[in-house]
């Protein structure tokens, strides 16, 4: 197993270093108040360390070429120099000989640079522009440092460094100058430095307090901004930039990346939303919302209010909206609309059992084991639940056995419904059992003139009502996986749950209303036993209905967690990608925008429009991470 | 409701029919509670059943028919997924995963326990909008860093001089595009504004007085972080890392982003991913590899349970 010794090593080398490194810089600047003196040694040789890195890892001086040696040697010997004349610096007591010092050491460095310079980087130096860019940089540092109530001549003295940097190497030609030029090139910047560190006076006890209590910031917080920064900061902007640029990053094309992703029909395609008005979903749909607004005149004329959280109005507008959202999600296709339908169907459906399964499991027997098992598959991986729900939903050849729950289901229920024998006939009996308990509660409802509590039985009647004619045959052939032959035969079908556009998007969704929904009963169940049982003992006392005291004040008090778990769905699902990669890959009308991102930067080569993908992902969940953060400021 | 059902239960026993209309609420509602349960066991245990049955029996029928045959079950599945010779290489896979999770379980924590102290007990300028804008930074999804990152790790960073033709190597090329190493790094810095919210949120709210007593008694910033600090806050420290643990064994994105397609650098979720592409013919085994996945984060699951909810609850905000 040297895999795993080669891994470990690498790991306990990865920790120890950091480690290492963080209590070497706490050691180091425990010497300020210390030992002055070693502490200026130990920063100096840092700084030239730093700088030996720059200049040889660039490749800039002679021997810095080949292996790891040959390119150490400069940053050490820097190192040493820099920390002798730190120390030198701070040894002297007089304003003129620590000028004298600095300004000669920045010289001879300079020269010792200037020296080692290989040919192909010496500059060919132009007057104008080195002179041009030391005086404005000096001017604009000495400028700031002004307004910054700082001295300005170390500032000028500094920023004339930078600008004699700038031009003398930055706008010069490299590689056709002298080495003569390249000492003068060195020599400027490095002297201007000299100077200025010539300037630094030791610090008193207070001002030694300070780099101390200052020192320990960076040191506290510097890894982990430092960290951010790469990994997060720098390259959020830079994906912006390469937004803006073309498919190889080359050309700036502006917005032409958001304009194409919007416009194009696989993200957004409207031909056929006129399909809507003929969706059967669509008539259930506006049949639901009739229900609702009936029963909404009623609830209306009783209480004075047509909708109110709990009361009979809500069930069948919730179910109408649903339906009529899904009609319009199977007719308009497109990227854009398979997201918007992911978060409208896995937030609700999630918060929703979430919610219901909470309420059940609260107090009962074996809560523990039930809901840790519910919760289970949130610590599956995505790919590996996508792969549960795969074998799940698998469909078979209609000669052999179906291996898939679903199929099987499916297939069974065909068989059932389009056979004869007693098993059909139990199954009439069962619906028609069911059926007929439905219709007596509706009628009861209907006959107490409880319009209101009519609504739920009478939908769930419809639905099983139909479901029933299909069963028997009345209308249709049955229900189920089967096909009906040209010659009359009855052959059983699978469905191809992953194949079949537009609902395979919805067989996908169930995979991750399965993990979510497990995620919402643990956070509601906390809250629901948050909630002070004094108030729900005074409620029961008054005489309240368990639904009542649900309704009424149960949820009320665990509104601000539904909102939590609402937005943090929306965020989470906004941005599903394993599902769909490992499933379908984006294939059968399945794309989403975070796979059509990865698609377009990793695979297709073109980096802007992937660029411009992550960032539309950004702002679309930007409005309700704001909104999430806000609030867990206020929390904290 | 726990604690007042006996009350209720003392109260409605007076009234016959209420208290057994009552009782039978109750036992609809712990049969539906119990139907809800076998339904959201069903995949993961059919995978399970699935995982110790034969290639023919997986073929040929369904899970639920082992019912008949429970001596059929074999270990083959397992034996040829964790074989050195298996061609599905999970066993290289799961050190790999190690190797990505371990790192960006640790390096994180460290960091941001510092930062959060930082944060919560040192003072400086600026401490408040730096925290903000830290905290702020949980609103960039994965996505926006991926492009620019997978190119660092490609190619190290250069910067073009303004104004001039020049670029600077800030960043050497230190060829980790395709290893282990490029995904955990991009997960520790990741990692960082949601593990500096959750350790400052815990680290601000320990008592002030015993900050105050320990630099009575001469204690520096490290002295009263490493004995003070991070002991007490072992118990957001273990909710964290499981979270991150999971989170990063777990990942597909970042590490399919950075690893792509070498064999020797790729986790566990990529590898069963893969087996899972190609069709058919090793289908056999993707059961038992995907069991081969998830055992570590279930082992975690039900060992660690109290911890796991507490830092899914925390971790309920990461973006």
């Amino acid at each position: 197993m040297g895999k795993v010794w080669s891994t470990l090593l690498t790991v306990a080398i990865a920790v120890s270093v950091t480690g290492a490194l963080w209590v070497a810089a706490n050691l180091a600047f425990n010497q300020v108040r210390v030992e002055w003196r070693r502490f200026v040694a130990i920063a100096y040789g840092a700084m030239g360390f730093l700088l030996g890195i720059l200049v040889a890892g660039n490749r800039v001086t002679v021997h810095s070429q080949a292996g790891f040696l040959a390119f150490v040697w400069l940053p050490s010997l820097l190192a040493v120099v820099f920390a002798v004349v730190g120390v030198a610096i701070n040894l002297s007591n007089s304003p003129r000989l620590k000028r004298a010092i600095g300004i000669g050491s920045g010289v001879g460095i300079g020269v010792l640079l200037g020296l080692l310079v290989r040919e192909q980087y010496q500059p060919a130096l132009s007057v104008g522009p080195l002179l041009g860019w030391t005086i404005g940089g000096a001017l604009v540092v000495a400028a700031i440092n002004n307004l910054r109530k700082r001295n300005p001549i170390s500032g000028a003295l500094v920023g004339g460094a930078i600008g004699a940097i700038f031009g003398g190497w930055g706008s010069a030609q490299l590689g056709s100058g002298t080495i003569v030029e390249s000492i003068l090139a060195m020599t400027i910047p490095a002297m201007l430095m000299g100077a200025r560190v010539g300037l630094s006076s030791t610090p008193d006890s207070i001002g030694k307090a300070r780099i101390d209590r200052r020192s320990r910031v960076v040191i506290f917080l510097g890894p982990a901004l430092f960290f951010i920064s790469i990994a997060l900061v720098i390259p959020a902007i830079r994906t912006f930039y390469l937004s803006l640029l073309d498919a190889r990053s080359k050309k700036f094309v502006k917005l032409d990346n958001y304009l194409e992703t919007v416009k194009a029909k696989a993200s957004w395609d409207s031909t056929k939303w006129t399909d809507m008005f003929t969706s059967r979903l669509f008539y259930m749909g506006i049949i639901a919302l009739a229900v609702a607004v009936v029963v909404g005149v009623i609830a209306k004329k009783r209480t004075g209010r047509a909708v109110e959280i709990g009361n009979s109005t809500v069930a069948p507008l919730v179910v109408g909206v649903l339906l009529v959202l899904f009609a319009a999600f199977t007719s308009f296709r497109g990227t854009i609309v398979n997201n918007l339908w992911w978060v409208v169907t896995v937030v609700f459906f999630s918060t929703g059992l979430g919610l219901a399964i909470a309420v059940l499991a609260d107090g009962a027997k074996h809560e523990k084991l039930a809901k840790s098992l519910i919760f289970m598959p949130l610590a599956i991986s995505l790919v590996g639940a996508s792969i549960i729900w795969r074998f799940m939903y698998v469909p078979r050849d209609a000669t052999i056995e179906q291996t898939g729950v679903m199929n099987a289901v499916w297939v069974g229920l065909g068989r059932l419904s389009t056979g004869s024998g007693l098993p059909t006939i139990i199954g009439t009996v069962v619906i028609g059992v069911v059926l007929l308990g439905l219709v007596v509660v509706f009628g009861r409802a209907l006959a107490k003139r409880a319009w209101a509590r009519a609504a739920l039985p009478g939908i769930g009647t419809a639905l099983v009502g139909w479901f029933f004619v299909r069963y028997t045959g009345i209308i249709g052939a049955g229900v189920g996986g089967f096909q009906v032959k040209a010659d009359g035969s009855i052959v059983p079908q699978a469905i191809g749950f992953f194949q079949e556009a537009p609902f395979n998007n919805v067989w996908l969704m169930v995979i991750l209303i399965w993990i979510q929904a497990g995620f919402a009963m643990v956070i509601f169940s906390a809250a629901i036993k948050g909630v002070p049982t004094e108030i729900l003992e005074a409620a029961r006392v008054d005489g309240g209905t368990p639904s009542q005291i649900f309704w009424r004040i149960t949820l009320p008090q665990i509104a601000t967690t539904i909102g939590v778990v609402v937005t943090t769905l929306i965020v989470l699902v906004m941005k599903v990608f394993d599902i769909v990669k490992v499933v379908t890959n984006g294939n059968f009308g399945t794309q989403v925008l975070a796979n059509d991102m990865y698609f377009q930067a990793f695979q297709s080569g073109n980096t802007g429009r992937g660029a411009a993908l992550a960032i539309i992902l950004f702002v679309s969940v930007l409005p309700v991470m704001i909104f999430n953060i806000r609030r867990m400021q206020s929390e904290s | 409701m726990n604690q007042i059902a006996p009350t209720l239960n003392s109260a409605k026993s007076s009234t016959g029919i209420a208290d057994r209309l009552y009782r039978r609420i109750r036992g609809i509602r712990g049969w539906l509670l119990g139907l809800i349960v076998i339904v959201w066991s069903l995949p993961t245990f059919g995978l399970l059943v699935s995982s110790f049955r034969s290639r023919d029996d997986q073929r040929s029928t369904g899970w639920w028919e082992v019912v008949g045959g429970v001596d059929r079950l074999t270990l083959d599945n397992y034996r040829t997924v964790l074989g050195s010779t298996s061609s599905a290489k999970i066993k290289d896979s799961l050190v790999n995963s190690f190797a990505i999770a371990i790192p960006a379980t640790i390096i994180p924590i460290a960091m941001a326990a510092a930062a959060a102290y930082a944060f919560a007990w040192i003072d400086f300028k600026g401490r408040k909008w730096l925290f903000i804008a830290t905290v702020s930074l949980l609103a960039i999804p994965l996505q926006v860093a991926l492009i620019p990152l997978l190119q660092l790790f490609v190619s190290g960073a250069h910067l073009s001089l303004p104004f001039t033709s020049k670029t600077v190597t800030l960043i050497p090329n230190f060829d980790l595009a395709g290893s282990t190493t490029a995904v955990w790094l991009t997960h520790a810095g990741f990692a960082l504004p949601f593990a500096i919210f959750l350790l400052h949120n815990y680290i601000a709210s320990l008592p002030k007085d015993l900050f105050e007593a320990a630099r009575i008694d001469g204690a520096d910033h490290v002295t009263i972080f490493w004995r003070l600090v991070l002991p007490l806050s072992v118990p957001v420290l273990a909710a964290f890392a499981i979270f991150q643990f999971l989170w990063t064994w777990n990942d597909y994105l970042v590490a399919n982003t950075l690893v792509g397609s070498n064999p020797d650098a790729m986790p566990t979720t990529i590898r069963i991913a893969n087996l899972a592409g190609d069709f058919g013919r090793n289908e056999n085994l993707l059961p038992a590899a995907g069991f081969a996945q998830a055992f570590v984060p279930l082992l975690v699951f039900f060992l660690l349970q109290r911890y796991f909810v507490r830092g899914l609850l925390a971790g309920s905000v990461k973006g």
